[in-house]
Order: structure tokens, then sequence, then C-alpha cells
């Protein structure tokens, strides 16, 4: 049993390429094959967000994010691994990462 | 991928939806939803659609599949395309002075169950794709993306154009559409028979780019001609289609249909018909068509249909090649070419009457057609010249049409076919 946690970030604007409803039709079938393969893995399939929301700061709210459109986290995921190199095997079997421009961060959750 | 393609029924083990799923709910609610804006929304329509496809499969990833995907992508396309229209309300009636969009906010989002409504959608979207005022060379596009779910990339691929070229088709097409009075959304789907002729043309269009086409991929060309069967078997189920015509219509895809395969060889290169293998032909695709031809003859008419589902029910019910009744075959390209005058009739027959009566009866068919221009140029017609002289003895005229047809020959297969040829006649 892995027992390390990790926080999966996907960075960058929401793909602008429209994929053909075949095209979806197979990217559903890679999902589920991938799911599958890593149900041990998958802790929280997580889900997309939404592109604005709020920040809040010792003096006070504004509208954000306000970093640069790559640098916009636009969903997570979190994946339970042995190690980096184990979460890195999950994350790189995504469907997504085949993609141009996919790009997401990795991040062991410290446990207390 | 065998039976009627107008029901999928087989479940893809790895995402538990049938072939072509998302496909053809694209197709389905584009039609459906179409009905219930008018057609002048089609864009927004189909954007509506796109949306939703791309929202189920992120959803459907993570919660897995909802008990009536149908039902859900209805709905939330639905309540989409809802919210788009009410925020270009304002707008909208200030610039058409109508206000309909109401009725659609009050609608209340159920997927339509019956499969007759679906159908009569379906039909209905297929006679707008056939709009006498789009541009012919935009109706068959339109077809393609908005009833069969393909993208303009696919589309393409399929019709061997540029992409911008589909693009620009279908910008035609939409400009109409949008010119499209919303009355002609409330007349009933009878009122649009007039259209009918139009219909069959895209249908026999569509069919065509899959059993003709130069694409070397086989599921991509038996993907066109099941899409082709799939709409003609609606439109002939329905009285608004149900004619002797469309019936010769559906008869002769599934005839031709039925020897696709056969057709190409292992790399994709092409079989001539004396070459396949008798036992690849689809028998139940045979049978279906046999079937159509039937209720295609019940009538007084005898259509361009009639006699193309004539020919092909020889070839496909003859025992062997040589067995084939080329005599009536001879007649039936006599018949066709009264009915839908054109040289490549003549030639057809050319070859039927030199499998009948020896190569000689052929090349004087041949001999009494004054070739248009564009024919001189056309690279079957010297292929078949070329075939004739080649039977007939006559190996030099042979050499040079053959030589003639491998220069403008489009594609790869068919100049492997020409070669084929060109090398039996230097062992002569």
């Amino acid at each position: 049993m892995s027992t390390h946690k990790y926080l999966c970030m996907y960075r960058g604007a929401p793909s602008q390429n429209k994929p053909s409803p075949a095209q979806m039709q197979e990217m559903f079938a890679a999902f589920n094959g991938w799911k599958d393969t890593f149900k041990a893995n998958i802790l929280d399939i997580g889900s997309k967000l939404k592109p604005s929301g709020k920040v809040l700061t010792a003096s006070g709210v504004t509208d954000g994010p306000f970093a640069e459109a790559k640098e916009v986290v636009a969903g997570f995921m979190i994946i339970a691994a042995d190690d980096y190199e184990g979460a890195v095997a999950v994350v790189k079997a995504m469907p997504t990462m085949q993609m141009p421009g996919a790009c997401v961060e990795i991040r062991e959750m410290a446990s207390f | 991928m065998r039976g009627n393609p107008g029901d999928g029924v087989l479940l893809t083990a790895a995402s538990g939806l049938v072939d072509h799923f998302f496909r053809r709910e694209y197709g389905r609610l584009v039609a459906i939803l179409t009905r219930k804006v008018g057609v002048r929304h089609v864009d927004l329509v189909e954007d509506a659609v796109q949306t939703t496809l791309m929202n189920a499969l992120t959803s459907w990833v993570a919660k897995g599949l909802p008990e009536d995907p149908g039902a859900w992508l209805y709905r939330v396309a639905h309540n989409h395309l809802v919210g788009t229209l009410r925020n270009d309300a304002g707008r909208l009636r200030i610039l058409e002075g109508a206000a309909n969009e109401s009725t659609v906010a009050a609608d209340h989002p159920v997927s339509p169950r019956f499969h007759d409504e679906v159908r009569d959608d379906l039909l209905r979207m297929l006679f707008v794709c056939c709009d006498e005022g789009i541009p012919r060379d935009s109706r068959l596009v339109l077809a393609l993306k908005t009833l069969c779910g393909f993208s303009t990339a696919e589309i393409a691929l399929r019709l061997f154009l540029s992409e911008a070229n589909v693009l620009k088709r279908l910008g035609r097409a939409r400009e109409h559409l949008r010119e499209v009075p919303p009355d002609f959304d409330s007349l009933p789907l009878q009122a649009l028979q007039s259209r009918l002729a139009s219909v069959h043309v895209v249908l026999y269009l569509l069919f065509n780019e899959g059993y003709l086409s130069a694409q070397s991929d086989r599921t991509v060309r038996r993907e066109m001609c099941d899409e082709a069967i799939r709409l003609t078997t609606l439109l002939a189920k329905h009285p608004v289609g149900a004619t002797p015509e469309t019936f010769a219509l559906l008869a002769l895809m599934y005839l031709h249909g039925a020897r696709l395969t056969a057709r190409l060889d292992g790399m994709g290169g092409l079989l001539l018909l004396e070459e396949q293998d008798r036992s690849l032909w689809d028998r139940e695709q045979m049978g279906l068509g046999a079937e159509w031809l039937q209720r295609a003859a019940s009538g007084e008419t005898f259509t361009r249909f009639h006699a193309e589902a004539g020919i092909a029910a020889e070839h496909a019910f003859a025992p062997s090649f040589a067995q084939t009744r080329w005599k009536e075959i001879a007649d039936l390209y006599a018949m066709l070419d009264r009915i839908a005058p054109s040289p490549l009739n003549a030639m057809n027959r050319a070859v039927a009457v030199a499998e009948w009566q020896g190569p000689e009866a052929g090349l004087a068919v041949l001999k009494a057609i004054e070739p248009p221009p564009w024919l001189l140029g056309y690279y079957l017609w010297d292929a078949v010249l070329g075939e004739l002289h080649r039977r007939a003895g006559h190996t030099e005229e042979a050499r040079r049409y053959i030589e003639q047809a491998l220069a403008s020959a489009p594609t790869d297969a068919e100049r492997e076919l020409l070669r084929r040829r060109l090398a039996s006649l230097g062992s002569l």
C-alpha cells in the first residue's frame, strides 16, 4: 500500500483545441483504461477549476487569480504513490499528458 | 460492424458506450435542438452540443456513466443553449423583432424518448441540409458536420479537400441558414418533400465518397458507406421519403456495400471484380439489397437509381465472374444512359459488351462515342481503351493508352493496378 500522498495540479489555461466527437470517444476509452490501471493510486480524481476566483490577503479580497495564464491552476487530483518516481509514472500515463502544452505540477503532501 | 448500421448495439468494452456514441449523439442532439430553437440558430446549437460532449467526457471519467447518458446529454445541452439564447435574447429581439425565445426557456428539458420523434428531427435536419438555397457543394459538407458529427478536419480527410475549403463551404451554408425565417420551423416535415431529389443526391454522394474514394483506410470508407445507409434507411422508412426512388437508392447502397471489403486487398490496393474473393461478399447486406430492390420495383417509376441498383444486383448475384449476365448489364447501362445521359455510361456498357461479345464489340461501342474533351483526359477512359485493345491483341495501342492512363491516374492504388496491366503486356 502506497503511503505517500501527492497533490497534482494542472497548470495552464484550458485547452482551446476542440476534439471531434470521434476523438472524444477515444479519449473517454483511454481515460477509463488509465483509471482502471491506476485505481489503487487515484485517491481523489479531483476536478477542473473554474477560471476565476477570489484571492484573500491580510488587506482584503480581490478577484483572481492574477498569475500569468500559464501558471493558473486549472484543475487538481490527489494520488498515492511510494515515491515521486511512482507519482510521475501515474501522471505520465494520463491521456491528457499526450496533448501539446500539457503541464502538471506534482507536490508531495506533508503528513503531520 | 455488421447488420443494420442504423442501430449501433455493440458495446465497446473499454468505455461501456456503443460504437460511435459521441458522434451519433452529436447528430441526434443537433437535430433535436435545432428543431426546438430554429434553423437560424444552428451555430449556437452546435456550440452547445460540442461543449456538452466535452463536459460529459470530464464528468463521466470522474463520476462514471450516468444511468441514461443520452438523457444527461440532452439536459445539459438544452440548458446550456437556453442560457446562451437568454443572454442574447435582448439583442436578438432588437435585431429581429421576434421574441419566440421565451418558448424555449419555458420548455422542460426532457430528452425525447420516442424513436419516432428523434427520427423525424434527424430527417428534418437532412432536409435542412438539402435546402436549394444552400450552394450545392456545401450541402454534403453540412450534412457530414451536423448529422454525422464529423469535425472539419475529418470531413477534409474524407472528401480530399483542404480544411480551409471545408470551412468555406460550411460558412456559405450557415450564411444561408441564418436567414431562414422562423416560420420555416413550424412547417410539417411533409412540406419539405419537394427537396427529396436534392436529398437523394446528397445521400448518393455520401455513399460514393465512401465507396469510390481514393482514401485507402478501409474503416474510414466503410464508415462513410454506413452513414449513407443509416440515413437512407431512416428516409425509406418514413412517409416523407418512402418512394420507389429512395428504395432503389438504398438497394444500390447495400448491393455495392456488400462488396466493399472484397474490393480492397490487404494493403488498401484495389482489386478488379474478376480478382475479388466472392466469399468475402456480405450475404446479409446482399439480402437487404435484394429486399429493397424488390420494393423499389413496386411502382411504375424507373429512375437512375433503379438502373444502378439493377447493375449492382447483377454483379452481386452472379455465381462467378464468368457466369455474370453481361447482356443484362449492357442493357441496364443503355437504360441508365437514356435517363441520365453521360458518356461514362457508354464506357461502362462497352466493358460489359466486351465481356459478352468480345473485345472488338466493346471497342465498337467506344468508337461510337464522341468523347467530350474532359473525357479524353480522364484516366479511366484511357484505361478502358487500353484494356480492350490489350484483350484484342493490339499491343501497341494497348501500351499507348495504358501509359496515358498511368500518367493521369489519381491514386497509388489505381497506378499499381495499371502497372500490373502494363507488365502483363510485356509478356505477350
